[in-house]
């Protein structure tokens, strides 16, 4: 299960390397000169490629991050077990949701 | 005169003061042979070879773990004050002598010796030099399993199951072995939370090898086959 779960980390770490770029060059480029949340709202709703990224951003946040959180938990706070494991998946649901409810918010 | 603080004890014990003569070309090991020869005898300390051959003499030089026969005073001494302790990540068991049973066992635990699938009935085999998994079993096999790159790994230390580069590395050079068997079994043994996907490629370990090895490349070597093998439905 550890391979598999350390394959997940390097692809979803892949996926997040061009998603964390695009996402940040966007906002450089969108915010010059300034924007308001209407603004922001009014570009960005109903589109569909962009909602389509993002949902695929949060995708792969769900997926590293609490793999990684695993590691740090078993080597920094001695947490093993499968309690480590339920509440990482508990993070992982709740990282899903949250970001799912902003993407949702953004542009759907 | 050089001021040497050396451990005394066992995990719960403490440094001890010590003035040591300087000489030309002196090692840490020839301090601790002063020290114990004519400063006081009941120090234990480990060594055979004294000219980097056995590894038995890697020590934590002012922290830094090393061959200490091959390690020159005037290399690693600052203000002529020099700190020797036993190898970290290993139990002491007394002074500076650690045991090492652990580091061996995982040795085992990593499928480390060789299993040929030939029988004394088969001709030599033939492994051409210049071949790429000779060349890896070439990078890595010059490990005399002194224990530095164990005790200079931040992961054993946070993860004490973690079997170590040592290890590691010489599964590497096993499974690059075109004599042997039993790959698929190997791989097993060093995959997961104790095995090659617990590494960091901190590359303390390649830092610190006397042998001038890449535990850190071999780690890299064995994750690259498991994610093959997972992928072709063999793990």
């Amino acid at each position: 299960m550890q391979a598999g779960l350390w394959i997940v980390q390097r692809a979803s770490a892949a996926v997040l390397a061009v998603c964390v770029v695009v996402h940040l060059v966007t906002i450089i480029y969108a915010v010059q000169g300034g924007l308001t949340t209407a603004e922001i709202l009014e570009r960005t709703r109903g589109n569909v490629a962009w909602f389509a990224f993002y949902s695929v951003f949060v995708l792969a946040v769900t997926l590293h991050v609490p793999i990684g959180l695993r590691s740090v938990c078993s080597e920094w706070l001695r947490w093993r077990g499968r309690s480590r494991d339920f509440a990482l998946l508990l993070f992982a649901a709740f990282l899903g949701w949250a970001g799912m409810r902003a993407v949702v918010g953004v542009f759907a | 005169m050089l001021e040497v603080k050396v451990w005394r004890g066992k995990a719960d014990g403490g440094f001890q003061r010590f003035e040591v003569p300087r000489h030309p070309s002196q090692t840490v090991l020839d301090v601790v042979t002063h020290i114990q020869r004519h400063l006081d005898p009941t120090l234990a300390y480990r060594f055979a070879c004294r000219v980097g051959m056995c590894g038995s003499c890697a020590m934590m030089v002012n922290g830094v773990p090393r061959w200490t026969c091959r390690t020159h005073i005037d290399s690693v001494s600052k203000n002529n004050e020099l700190t020797v302790g036993p190898l970290r990540n290993l139990p002491v068991i007394r002074d500076l002598v650690t045991d090492m049973r652990e580091f061996f066992d995982k040795w085992a635990r990593a499928k480390g010796e060789f299993r040929g699938r030939q029988t004394k009935e088969d001709d030599f085999a033939k492994v051409p030099p210049q071949s790429p998994p000779r060349q890896q079993v070439d990078a890595g096999i010059e490990c005399i399993g002194c224990g530095v790159c164990y005790a200079a790994c931040d992961v054993v230390k946070w993860n004490p199951d973690y079997l170590g580069p040592a290890a590691l590395n010489r599964a590497w050079t096993l499974i690059n072995d075109v004599r042997g068997k039993d790959n698929l079994e190997r791989l097993r043994a060093v995959s997961g939370d104790a095995g090659c996907h617990a590494c960091h490629s901190h590359v303390s370990c390649t830092e610190r090898c006397p042998k001038h090895l890449s535990p850190t490349a071999a780690i890299a070597g064995l994750k690259r086959a498991v994610t093959k093998a997972v992928l072709e439905g063999d793990l």
